[in-house]
């Protein structure tokens, strides 16, 4: 018991949010319940998203109901690689990604070879909403399959790694690169296994990691360094995470971003709930941080001004960046 | 933001203020028992009247009865005669029965029957007495042993109370001559009374002979004579024989003035023998009793106020914010994972009709079944609806199997299974191997494991008796419940498992 209050305390000091504190001081108060369905749904993300001219993976087409399941050949065209996705799917479940064909067949991305009626059940899965928050209905997105840049080569295993910046009324305040492994099955989710790397607001050097709630660094499949790593376009990746807020109105938000080889930082969805495991990837508290964003803005409303993207950004970085790692 | 905290504060302020009242109210001032183990004494008082009739005379029989308008409240009262005319009338505070027939004869036996409980409601009338008197007339001898007995009695007394006992005293004592002169060699209550009426009359002080019976059980009874005197509040009552003052809690008053008890036209040797019995009753029941007896109907409000069988219902539904507290407090301050948010609720409803220790293993054996069953039709790839009816219909026919075995086999608990809630169970089952497939068999296990206990511990706290009469008798607790859980929507604080979660903090922080 007294151990516990002593954790307790010690936590307290470094600032570390648990799920009550984000729910009661954050999500609860700047995420407006209307605007959930922007993020909730990856089809109006993306809309969005295009209208704010905002990079996001292409589109190739949407399946609504089971009669249009007959349309995927159509939608597919010749391409041999793309991605079916739940449009309301949480914590990436019911996403298939198909590399290659195969003779009549599709490869995945893990190298499993499967049937055109495996989709088709996949997509009917998809739409009686089995992967959807709460079991509604909904609809199945097909789109372009990210090739992530060469960068990750060393420090991710299959998948694609992702950049999660945290963006609290449109101020970055805290970066997690996601790094896939064995065990996530190359899912960048970090309860599924996937390893959350720290990186630094300012700079885009990546800082230790986490995995499985422990502090790492290095990547257990590759045995690679995952800190040090140099980010590259990192001022691209902020600018864009900061003007989600714009595009999305809820002030406290997980951007998740990929690094496609060709096509640069694209935005791949928005969490509403981002989880709180980035804390222990940056070793750092979110607390602090947020504070420090709320004081700022309540700096600026006295003087009414608010700031655009670019220089939230800046801003972010003057206060948050250039860690210095023990 | 600030303001929104202070609303909330002052929300759970007055909720918290509100259902500590209102419950307050029903223990002390309505006097509700707070737990449903007490008991309250019952009475049951015969009077039985025995007399001789004469052939010839109509026969009208008067017979005091109690007037229980103080410290008893009477729950069934009942004439029992044959062939007679009854009536109650009031006069002058007593209450007199007349029994009447035009012709009988022979051996008569009349009943009486009062079943009755000391009073719930504390609220007193306000009690009216007589504070002076005329003297009674006397004459000679007695005038003047009256007249030498005063004079000390006034000497060594202060008021009404301390006067009438010390007259009291006087009259009883054996080598007063004065007393002994008065009292004519009769040494009977009735006759001290009189004298000390007498007494008490020179002085102006009124007083009211006060005729008793004592409520104990099985022992033979006849009415015990007390005096009382009015101080201008209260009636003061006395013990004519010891001059010990205060009426003992056991008595019951049955009628007061200088008649007797029984009185008979046409008829002779009658004779009134008083048995009674007690016996306890739950005080709620007794309460309710009672209330439909007197005009306070503190209880016509109440959930005692609806249908037996609503009742019964009602039990079970108050009792689900107290399940719903327990998941509340489990997964937000404890963090333990659950399947569902109110999934834990329902089964720990379903625990109700099976027992805990059978639903725990019925509800692992149907889920593992029902399981692997699951599994199984993933290979068929079916669409979500004809899946999960496939699992429902499963669910109905193992249970309707365990229910069969176990009659076969004996065991009467199996049958409870019918009412085991199926969709409950299917819906469990389904979105437990969601769980399964897409986090893993650890993480099923661990929110399996974890919505169990919940259940168990909604069901064991949802069942315990004391419990569930304090919720059932007073509902005002749910909103001190209500209050709670506003607090706990604001709660900002650190889970349980988040501290062995965020451990890796501390780890490197020491190291």
């Amino acid at each position: 018991m007294f151990g516990l209050i002593k954790t307790w305390k010690a936590l307290e000091a470094r600032g570390i949010m648990g799920i009550n504190r984000r729910n009661a001081d954050y999500v609860l108060k700047y995420n407006k319940r209307h605007l959930y369905p922007i993020v909730d749904d990856k089809i109006i993300t993306k809309e969005r998203a295009l209208a704010a001219g905002i990079h996001v993976p292409e589109m190739y087409g949407i399946i609504e109901t089971e009669k249009e399941i007959e349309k995927l050949d159509e939608i597919i065209g010749g391409r041999s690689d793309f991605v079916i996705k739940p449009a309301q799917g949480a914590g990436g479940d019911g996403i298939l990604v198909v590399a290659d064909r195969f003779e009549d067949r599709y490869r995945t991305v893990s190298g499993k070879i499967i049937s055109h009626e495996e989709i088709e059940h996949q997509i009917s899965s998809i739409l009686t909403g089995l992967y959807s928050l709460g079991g509604h209905r909904d609809r199945a997105l097909i789109e372009y399959r990210v090739t992530p840049d060469q960068i990750f080569k060393s420090i991710s295993y299959e998948g694609v790694p992702d950049i999660r910046i945290i963006v609290l009324m449109g101020y970055p305040v805290m970066a997690m690169l996601r790094l896939p492994t064995r065990q996530s099955g190359g899912k960048a989710n970090l309860h599924q296994g996937a390893i959350g790397v720290g990186v630094d607001l300012a700079t885009g050097v990546t800082l230790r990691g986490t995995w499985l709630n422990r502090i790492i660094s290095k990547h257990p499949d590759t045995t690679n360094a995952v800190d040090g790593v140099q980010l590259p376009n990192w001022d691209g990746f902020m600018k864009l995470a900061a003007s989600c807020y714009e595009l999305c109105g809820l002030g406290y938000i997980g951007v998740d971003m990929v690094l496609d080889q060709d096509k640069g930082p694209l935005i791949l969805e928005l969490n509403a709930r981002p989880g709180l495991n980035i804390q222990i990837a940056n070793d750092c508290g979110l607390t602090q941080r947020t504070h420090a964003v709320e004081a700022h803005i309540e700096a600026l409303a006295k003087d009414g001004i608010s700031e655009d993207a670019e220089t939230r950004v800046r801003v972010a970085q003057g206060l948050f960046g250039h860690v210095v790692q023990q | 933001m600030r303001s929104l905290t202070l609303h909330l504060k002052v929300l759970i302020t007055v909720l918290v203020l509100l259902g500590v009242t209102v419950t307050c109210y029903q223990i002390f001032i309505l006097g509700i028992p707070v737990t449903e183990d007490e008991t309250d004494d019952l009475w049951n008082i015969d009077a039985k009247v025995e007399f001789v009739a004469s052939p010839k005379d109509p026969v009208k029989i008067q017979m005091f009865v109690p007037p229980l308008n103080r410290d008893y409240v009477s729950l069934n009262e009942s004439f029992i005669s044959n062939n007679y005319g009854v009536s109650v009338n009031r006069t002058d505070g007593n209450r007199k029965v007349t029994w009447s027939a035009r012709r009988a004869s022979g051996n008569q036996t009349l009943y009486y029957r009062l079943v009755l409980t000391k009073r719930y409601s504390t609220e007193k009338a306000k009690i009216k007495g007589p504070t002076f008197r005329d003297s009674l007339a006397v004459e000679g001898p007695e005038k003047i042993a009256a007249e030498a007995l005063m004079a000390p009695i006034r000497q060594h007394s202060a008021d009404v109370e301390t006067f009438v006992s010390e007259t009291i005293k006087r009259v009883n004592n054996p080598n007063d001559d004065n007393a002994k002169l008065l009292l004519a060699g009769d040494n009977s209550p009735m006759k001290k009374a009189q004298v000390i009426d007498l007494l008490l009359s020179i002085a102006h002080v009124p007083m009211e002979k006060v005729h008793t019976i004592r409520l104990v059980a099985d022992t033979p009874q006849s009415p015990e004579l007390w005096l009382r005197s009015f101080n201008g509040s209260a009636w003061l009552y006395f013990n004519p024989e010891t001059g010990e003052q205060g009426l003992p809690n056991d008595r019951l008053l049955w009628w007061t003035g200088d008649e007797n008890l029984i009185t008979v036209d046409g008829g002779k040797k009658a004779t009134v023998t008083f048995s009674m019995n007690n016996s306890e009753m739950n005080a709620i029941r007794l309460a309710k009793l009672t209330d439909e007896n007197t005009d306070a109907d503190f209880l016509e409000y109440s959930l005692y106020g609806l249908p037996l069988q609503t009742q019964q219902t009602f039990m079970i539904m108050v009792m689900i914010p107290i399940g719903v507290l327990v998941i509340l407090v489990l997964r937000n301050l404890i963090g333990i994972q659950t399947l569902g948010t109110f999934t834990p609720v329902l089964i720990a409803l379903a625990f109700r009709e099976t027992q805990l220790g059978f639903g725990i293993v019925l509800f692992t054996v149907i889920t593992a079944l029902g399981l692997s069953l699951r599994s199984y039709l993933e290979h068929l790839k079916l669409q979500m609806l004809p899946r999960l009816s496939v699992v429902l219909t499963f669910v109905v026919v193992l249970i309707a199997a365990i229910s069969l075995f176990s009659h076969k086999l004996g065991l009467e608990r199996g049958l409870s299974v019918a009412l085991f809630p199926m969709v409950i169970l299917t819906m469990t089952i389904e979105r437990l191997s969601i769980t399964w497939e897409e986090r893993g068999g650890g993480h099923a296990m661990k929110v399996a494991v974890g919505t169990l206990f919940a259940a168990s511990l909604a069901h064991l706290l949802m069942t315990v008796p004391e419990a569930v009469y304090f919720v059932f008798t007073f509902p005002a607790v749910l909103l001190i419940l209500v209050g709670f859980m506003l607090a706990m929507g604001r709660y900002r604080g650190y889970r349980l498992t988040e501290l062995v979660r965020f451990k890796a903090f501390l780890k490197k922080a020491d190291a």
